[in-house]
C-alpha cells in the first residue's frame, strides 16, 4: 500500500476576481476529452453516441449527454467534449474509448488547458484588446467556438451568453494568460 | 492580411504559418528511377512568379488545417483558399 | 501683456467657463477648454514658437492641423517629455508644459542662428558635398558636429513611464475622417443598420465645419455636426472614435489606427496613454478632406505667415485673431473667404492680393484689393511686419494668410501603391490607380472640394457600399448646403533670383534648392526628395510636396502629372514607438511557460533558465556551495550514486492514434516502427527532406493504434506542424490523428541506481517494476499514490537505471513533493538542466548542439538508424554523394591530454603538427562539460573520419578565446559505454 496521495491543484489556485465591470474566474471543474474522427466518418455516429442533437459545424458547439456536456467542433475531424467532472477525466476517457471504439479516437485533454470564465457588461470591451476574432453577437453567436491567438498564446474561446465567454489556453502558460486578461480588464476605461 | 478559411471564414493571417509553394504537396516517388533528381527538384527548385501563386498556409492558431492559398504576389489579392488535404487527394496522393 | 490679448470677445467652439493654465518656455499663460496649444499661444500673442531645422530661422504657427511643419514643441517634462509634438493638434489641458525646440540658448537668441548667415553654403546636398574630405575628419569632427546639430526635439533618455495597449476592431464600414462628408456617410450607413466605425484625429468631430461658417440643412455647420455626432452616438451599431488617427491602409481591408486616450489629460492615472488598433473592415470610406498648400515667395517663412484656412480656423473655431492687421495672398476664390470671415468676426483685414486678374468673388468693405500682383519680399525678423508687392507697394501687416489651393488627402489611397491622378480642373492630385481593397473615397479627399457636392458624394458612396454589402438603404433626409466658390489658377511660387523662397518649411528647402537638385541631375521626384530632403521628417511634406514637384516640373519642362508624386507610405502621421510596442516590454515581452513543479522548485532554491518560452530549473543550490559548478557537480554525483529527479515536462508529447499510426511513424522516422510491440518504447530519428538530421526522441506504443511521441523541447511545435503536413498533404488517406499533450502530463525523470526502489514506494500494487516484468525501454499505463493515473517509461538519458514517470499535470507539483519524500531515505536530490546536460554528454547522447541543422544521421553516428528497407522523409536526399564524402565528419568524444585543461565548445580541431588555419580545419567541438564522474573536462565534437581516429591526439583551438590545448579522440560514450547500468 502506497503511503502517499496526490491532490488536484488548479493551475491558477482557483482564481476568482470581480473587477469594476468584469468578473474573471478560473473554471476547474471541466473534464476535456478530444475526439478524433477516423477517416471517412462525418461525426454522425459520435453525435448519436453522445446524445447530441445534430453535428455542429466547425466553429460551433452543441449540448450533449443529456445536457451534462458540451460538444465543440474544433476541426473537420476533431471534437472537444467538455463535461463537468474533472476528477474522473481519466476514467471517462477510458470509458469513451470503449464506447466510441471505431467511431472516434479519444485523448484526455483535461490537464492540457486552463479555463477561465469572463463575464459582465464590459467583457467585450476588455476582450477587444487581445482577441482578433470578431465577437459581435451577429458574427459570434452563443455556442460559437473559435481557436485563435491572444498575446502570443493559443486560445479557445466560446460564447456562453451574450456577455459571458469561456476561454481555454495552454496550462503551462496559465500565469501569462491570466496576466494578459487582467491587463486587458484593467486597461479599459468605462 | 486576411485569409478566408473555407470552413471558418475570414481570419487574420497572424493565426497562420506560411510554408511556401504548394508544389511541396507533390513529393516524388522514392522508388522511381529518377528519385534522386526528382527529390532534388522538389527540395530546391521553386518558381518565383510575379502574379498568381499557390502556397501552403497552416492554421496553427486555429483548426490546424493546412490550406492552399492562391495569392497574387504583386497585389496580395487572395482569390482562392482550399483545404490542402482535398487538393492532395485530387492530385493523386493517398497513403 | 494682458491675458489672452488676441482672444476675440465672442464666438468660437471654446468653453470660456473653463480657463486652463499652461507654461511655454517657463512662462505661464491661460487658455480655454477646447483650445489647442497653438490656438492658446496665438491667443496670448505668441506667434514665434520655434526655430527652423537647418538655418535656425524664427518660425511661427503655420497651420491649424496635423500638417504643421513649424510649431513642433517638447510636450511635458521629465520622463514624460515627448519631442516633435505638433502644437496645432496638442489639446490644451490644465498644467500643460511645453518648450520650443532646436535652439541653443533661448528661443529669442538662438546661438545656432549664425547658420542662417552661412546659408549660401548650406544648399541641397550640402552634407554629401561638404563632409567628404578629408576622410579622417569624418569620425572625429564631422559626425559629432552633425549629430549635435541634427534632429529636431530631444528624447528624455529615460524609460517611458506610460503604458500602451493594442486592440482589434471589426466593422462593415470604416469611415476615415469625420468632417461633413464622413458624418453624412456615417448617418446614411448607421441609420441603415451597418456596423460603422468613424474615426477622426481631432478631439471634436466635424472637420472643417468647425472652422468655417458653412450651413447644412439650415443649421450652422458646427451645430449640424454636433447633432450628427449625437445621433450616431446613440446608435449601438456605430462606434465614434475621436482623437484617433487612421495611419495606415494594409491588405484586405485592415487598417492601423492610433487612439490617443490620455494625451489630453494631465495624468494617465495608470491607464494606457495610447491604443494601437487593428481595424478589420469589410469596406472603407476615406473622407479625410483636403490640406491647404502655400505659395512660395521670398522670405515667406516669417512668423505670421500662415495658411489662409488656418487663419479662418483660429478666428472661427478658437475665437483667436492671429494678427491685428491681416492680409491675404491668394491664387483662388477660397482665399477671399478668409477676408470675409475675418471681417465678420471684427478682425481688421488690410489687403487681399490675388495673383489673378479677375474680379473679386466677394465684396469687401475697407479692404485694399490688389489683382494681378504678387509678393516679392517680406520684413520682420521675429514676426511679420510688412510685405512688399510686385507693384512696388509695401503694406504693413502682422499676419499674412496664404491661399495656394487645396490638396485632397489621398495618402491612404496610396498605401497599397495606388497612384494619384492629376486633375487640371481643380489643380490637384486625386485618388487614382488601384485603391486598397474595399476602399472608396468621398468628399474633398476625392477632389469634390465644395460642401454640397461633397455631402452628396459621401451619402451616395455610403449607399453604394451598403448595396455592395447586401444591406438595405434606409432613406432619410438629404443634406442641403451651398457649393462655395472655388475657382483657382496655377501659381506655385514667385520667381526670385536673390532671396530665398521656402517650399518645405520643416526641412528648410527653398525653390533654389529644388532647381539646384535638378541641375545636379536629381530628376526623379523620389531622387529630389532624398537629395534635397524635401518632404521628409515628421510632416512628410504635407504642405510642401505638391509645390516642390510643380517647381521640379517647371525645371524639366514636363507637366505635373508627368513628374508624378513620391509614394505615400504608412504612417500618415508619426506613431510613437511605445504604441507599436504595446504591452510587449520588459518581462511582458513574451509569455512564459512554467513546468508543473515550478512552485516546488521555487521553494527549493532553484535557479531558472529560459529555454524558449519555458522557465526550467537550471540547478538547485545548497548552502555552502560557492558557484553553479558546485551545485551541478553534486547533482550529477548524487544522481549517479543514488537517485535524482528532474522535471522533463518540456519535452514535446504528441498523442498519435489511428489504424495507420504505425505506418505514419514509418514515414516520418528513419527507423522502423511497424513492429514495435505494445508496451515498448523506441528511439526515433527524424530527418528534414533534404537529408539533414532534424529531431529525435522516444515513441511509446500504448496500444495497437495508439502511440505517444516525444520530441525535443525546442522542436515540439515545429515537429507537430510537420507531422500535420505529412498527415494532411503527403499521405492524406492514412487514418492517423494527432493531438498535443505536452501540457497535459507532468513528466519526471527518476534516475540513478535507487530509482527503482524509490518508484516502488509510489506505484500502486500490483505493478511490478522488476527488470523481468518491466525491462529497459518498456512503457505502461498504471496508477500511483492510491489511484492517480500515470504513465511510466523505462528510458534513460543519463545512462543510469532510469524511468520517466508522468501524471496529469494538475498533480505535477504534488508529485514532485511525493517523489522527494519517497526518496528521502535514499538521499534523493532534484537536478536541473545543467546536470541533465552533463550526464547526457558523459553518456554521449546527441542534443540540440549536435542536431544543429548541419549534420546528417551518419555524422551523428546514427547511420544505422536509417532503415534500408523503407522510405522516410529525407531518406532519398540523405543518400546524395555530396552528403556522404569519404572524409565525412563523425561525432566522437574528446578528452584533454592534460586533464587540468578545460575544453571549450566552438573550438576547432587541427591535426597535430599542422598550422592553425581554416585550410587545416578538421571539425568543431559541439558540447563540453566538466565530468564529475571522470574528474576532468570532456567534449563531444565532429571531426573528419572520427570513427577511425580513436586514440589520436589533436589540437583543440579557439583563437578568438586564446585556447589551444591537446585532446585525445575517444568514444563519445564516456560513461558506462556498454550500457549495463541502464539495462540493470
Amino acid at each position: 500500500m502506497v503511503e502517499y496521495t496526490l491532490q488536484l491543484e488548479p493551475f491558477l489556485g482557483g482564481y476568482a476576481q470581480q473587477f469594476e465591470h468584469v468578473s474573471l474566474n478560473e473554471v476547474d471543474t471541466m473534464a476535456l476529452i478530444s475526439l478524433a474522427l477516423p477517416n471517412g466518418q462525418d461525426g454522425t455516429a459520435v453525435v448519436q453516441a453522445l446524445e447530441a442533437s445534430d453535428v455542429p459545424n466547425v466553429g460551433a458547439s452543441c449540448p450533449c449527454l443529456n445536457g451534462s456536456g458540451t460538444l465543440m467542433r474544433m476541426a473537420q475531424d476533431q471534437f472537444l467534449l467538455c463535461v463537468e467532472d474533472v476528477a474522473n477525466s481519466f476514467e471517462m476517457n477510458k470509458d469513451l474509448e470503449q464506447k466510441l471504439a471505431g467511431i472516434a479516437y479519444t485523448t484526455d485533454q483535461t490537464h492540457v488547458w486552463v479555463a477561465l470564465d469572463i463575464g459582465g457588461p464590459a467583457t467585450l470591451t476588455a476582450l477587444e484588446r487581445i482577441c482578433p476574432v470578431d465577437l459581435d453577437i451577429s458574427a459570434f453567436d452563443i455556442g460559437a467556438v473559435a481557436r485563435t491567438s491572444m498575446e502570443h498564446l493559443g486560445v479557445i474561446i466560446t460564447r456562453i451568453t451574450e456577455t459571458n465567454f469561456r476561454l481555454f489556453s495552454a496550462s503551462s502558460s496559465a500565469g501569462s494568460f491570466l496576466h494578459a486578461l487582467e491587463t486587458s480588464i484593467e486597461n479599459i476605461t468605462t | 492580411m486576411i485569409i478566408n478559411h473555407p470552413l471558418l471564414g475570414p481570419r487574420d493571417a497572424a493565426e497562420f504559418v506560411y510554408l511556401g509553394d504548394a508544389s511541396l504537396i507533390d513529393r516524388p516517388d522514392p522508388n522511381a528511377d529518377d528519385a534522386a533528381e526528382a527529390f532534388y527538384e522538389y527540395g530546391y527548385l521553386r518558381d518565383n512568379p510575379a502574379g498568381e501563386h499557390q502556397e501552403l498556409w497552416y492554421h496553427e492558431q486555429g483548426d490546424r488545417s493546412w490550406l492552399v492559398v492562391t495569392r497574387n504576389t504583386v497585389t496580395h489579392e487572395i482569390t482562392k483558399v482550399e483545404i490542402a488535404r482535398e487538393i492532395a487527394k485530387s492530385r493523386g496522393r493517398s497513403r | 501683456m494682458t491675458e489672452q490679448s488676441n482672444r476675440l470677445a465672442h464666438g468660437g467652439l471654446i468653453n470660456r467657463d473653463k480657463r486652463l493654465s499652461f507654461k511655454f518656455n517657463g512662462t505661464g499663460f491661460k487658455g480655454y477648454e477646447g483650445d489647442t496649444l497653438a490656438s492658446a499661444l496665438l491667443a496670448n500673442g505668441k506667434g514665434f514658437v520655434g526655430r527652423s531645422f537647418k538655418y535656425h530661422r524664427p518660425r511661427g504657427i503655420f497651420s491649424a492641423g496635423p500638417e504643421e511643419p513649424n510649431a513642433l514643441v517638447q510636450l511635458r517634462s521629465g520622463a514624460h517629455q515627448e519631442p516633435n509634438t505638433r502644437a496645432t493638434v496638442a489639446e490644451l489641458f490644465d498644467g500643460l508644459w511645453a518648450s520650443s525646440q532646436n535652439h541653443i540658448g533661448s528661443l529669442e537668441f538662438d546661438l545656432m542662428s549664425v547658420t542662417d548667415l552661412a546659408a549660401p553654403f548650406l544648399s541641397a546636398g550640402f552634407y554629401y558635398k561638404t563632409f567628404m574630405w578629408p576622410k579622417a575628419f569624418w569620425e572625429k569632427v564631422y559626425e559629432p558636429l552633425i549629430r549635435r546639430s541634427a534632429g529636431l526635439g530631444q528624447l528624455s533618455m529615460k524609460d517611458d513611464p506610460d503604458t500602451y495597449d493594442k486592440g482589434f476592431l471589426h466593422c462593415d464600414l470604416l469611415i476615415i475622417g469625420a468632417g461633413p462628408a464622413g458624418l453624412a456617410a456615417a448617418l446614411t450607413a448607421g441609420r441603415s443598420g451597418a456596423r460603422v466605425i468613424i474615426a477622426d484625429e481631432d478631439f471634436v468631430m466635424g472637420g472643417r465645419l468647425n472652422a468655417e461658417t458653412y450651413g447644412i440643412n439650415g443649421m450652422e455647420g458646427h451645430l449640424w455636426a454636433q447633432n450628427a455626432v449625437a445621433e450616431l452616438a446613440a446608435m449601438d451599431n456605430v462606434r465614434l472614435m475621436s482623437r484617433t488617427t487612421v495611419y495606415g491602409a494594409y491588405d484586405h481591408g485592415v487598417f492601423g489606427a492610433l487612439e490617443r486616450k490620455t494625451d489630453h489629460l494631465a495624468q494617465s492615472n495608470g491607464k494606457p496613454r495610447q491604443i494601437l488598433w487593428r481595424i478589420y473592415s469589410k469596406r472603407s470610406l476615406l473622407t479625410a478632406g483636403a490640406t491647404e498648400r502655400p505659395i512660395a515667395f521670398p522670405n515667406n517663412d516669417r512668423p505670421g505667415v500662415m495658411l489662409a484656412g488656418a487663419v479662418r480656423s483660429y478666428v472661427n473655431r478658437y475665437a483667436v485673431a492671429p494678427g491685428h492687421k491681416v492680409s491675404v495672398f491668394t491664387n483662388n476664390d477660397d482665399g477671399w473667404r478668409t477676408a470675409s470671415d475675418l471681417q465678420k468676426q471684427g478682425v481688421e483685414v488690410v489687403a487681399v492680393i490675388d495673383v489673378r486678374n479677375a474680379p473679386a468673388p466677394v465684396s469687401l468693405n475697407g479692404v485694399e484689393t490688389i489683382h494681378g500682383a504678387h509678393i516679392v519680399d517680406t520684413a520682420g525678423r521675429k514676426g511679420l511686419k510688412s510685405i512688399k508687392l510686385s507693384n512696388g507697394k509695401t503694406i504693413a501687416t502682422d499676419c499674412l494668410a496664404v491661399a495656394g489651393g487645396w490638396n485632397p488627402n489621398v495618402h491612404l489611397t496610396c498605401h497599397q501603391r495606388g497612384k494619384p491622378e492629376w486633375r487640371e480642373d481643380i489643380l490637384a492630385f486625386v485618388p487614382g490607380g488601384t485603391l486598397p481593397a474595399g476602399m472608396q473615397v468621398a468628399g474633398a479627399a476625392s477632389g469634390t472640394l465644395t460642401l454640397k457636392a461633397g455631402l452628396q458624394d459621401a451619402a451616395q458612396s455610403a449607399e453604394t457600399i451598403l448595396n455592395d454589402l447586401g444591406m438595405a438603404v434606409k432613406k432619410s433626409e438629404s443634406f442641403e448646403a451651398e457649393d462655395e466658390a472655388h475657382s483657382a489658377t496655377s501659381f506655385w511660387h514667385v520667381k526670385t533670383t536673390g532671396k530665398r523662397a521656402w517650399v518645405d518649411l520643416q526641412n528648410d528647402v527653398t525653390t533654389k534648392d529644388i532647381k539646384l537638385s535638378y541641375q545636379e541631375g536629381f530628376r526623379s521626384v523620389e531622387h529630389l526628395k532624398r537629395y534635397s530632403t524635401l518632404g521628409m521628417a515628421t510632416d512628410q511634406g504635407k504642405t510642401s510636396n505638391i509645390a516642390g514637384l510643380a517647381i521640379l516640373a517647371e525645371c524639366s519642362g514636363k507637366t505635373i502629372p508627368e513628374t508624378g508624386t513620391t509614394i505615400f507610405r504608412p504612417p500618415y502621421t508619426p506613431v510613437p514607438i511605445g504604441a507599436l510596442a504595446g504591452r510587449a516590454r520588459g518581462k511582458d515581452f513574451r509569455p512564459y511557460r512554467l513546468t508543473p513543479s515550478h512552485k516546488w522548485a521555487e521553494a527549493n532554491g532553484a535557479t531558472f533558465v529560459e529555454t524558449g518560452n519555458w522557465l526550467r530549473a537550471q540547478w538547485f543550490a545548497r548552502k555552502g556551495e560557492k558557484g553553479w559548478r558546485d551545485s551541478v557537480d553534486r547533482e550529477v554525483q548524487m544522481t549517479r550514486a543514488s537517485v535524482g529527479i528532474c522535471d522533463v515536462t518540456t519535452l514535446g508529447k504528441i498523442d498519435i492514434q489511428g489504424k495507420d499510426a504505425a505506418e505514419f511513424l514509418n514515414h516520418v522516422y528513419t527507423n522502423a516502427f511497424l513492429k514495435l510491440p505494445v508496451g515498448k518504447t523506441r528511439y526515433g530519428l527524424m530527418l528534414r527532406e533534404d537529408g539533414i538530421a532534424y529531431d529525435d526522441g522516444t515513441t511509446a506504443r500504448l496500444g495497437e493504434n495508439h502511440f505517444v511521441m516525444t520530441t525535443t523541447t525546442a522542436n515540439a511545435v515545429l515537429v507537430f506542424r510537420r507531422l500535420e503536413f505529412a498527415r494532411q498533404c503527403l499521405w492524406p488517406d492514412l487514418d492517423v490523428h494527432l493531438i498535443s499533450t505536452t501540457d497535459g502530463w507532468a513528466q519526471f525523470a527518476v534516475a540513478g541506481p535507487n530509482s527503482r526502489a524509490l518508484l516502488q514506494k509510489v506505484v500502486d500494487a500490483p505493478f511490478d517494476l522488476s527488470s523481468e516484468a518491466f525491462p529497459f525501454m518498456a512503457c505502461a499505463e498504471l496508477t500511483v499514490c492510491g489511484g492517480t493515473p500515470a504513465r511510466l517509461f523505462r528510458i534513460s538519458f543519463s545512462g543510469e537505471l532510469a524511468y520517466q514517470i508522468a501524471v496529469p499535470s494538475k498533480y505535477g507539483n504534488a508529485m514532485m513533493g511525493v517523489l522527494m519524500q519517497a526518496g528521502e531515505e535514499f538521499g534523493a536530490i532534484p537536478y536541473g538542466t545543467e546536470a541533465l546536460g552533463v550526464m547526457r554528454i558523459e553518456k554521449g547522447h546527441a542534443a540540440g548542439n549536435e542536431l544543429n541543422g548541419q549534420t546528417t544521421a551518419a555524422n551523428l553516428g546514427l547511420g544505422g538508424f536509417v532503415s534500408a528497407k523503407k522510405d522516410c522523409i529525407g531518406k532519398t536526399l540523405s543518400q546524395r554523394p555530396e552528403m556522404n564524402p569519404e572524409d565525412d565528419i563523425r561525432l566522437v568524444g574528446f578528452k584533454p591530454v592534460n586533464t587540468q585543461d578545460a575544453l571549450l565548445a566552438g573550438s576547432h580541431f587541427i591535426t597535430k603538427g599542422e598550422r592553425e588555419n581554416m585550410a587545416n580545419d578538421q571539425g568543431w567541438m559541439s558540447s563540453v562539460a566538466y565530468s564529475p564522474s571522470l574528474g576532468h573536462s570532456i567534449g563531444l565534437g565532429f571531426i573528419k573520419n572520427g570513427q577511425s581516429r580513436m586514440g589520436e591526439i589533436v589540437k583543440v583551438v579557439n583563437p578568438a578565446r586564446g585556447v589551444n590545448v591537446e585532446a585525445e579522440i575517444v568514444s563519445p560514450h564516456f560513461y558506462d559505454p556498454e550500457g549495463g547500468l541502464q539495462r540493470g
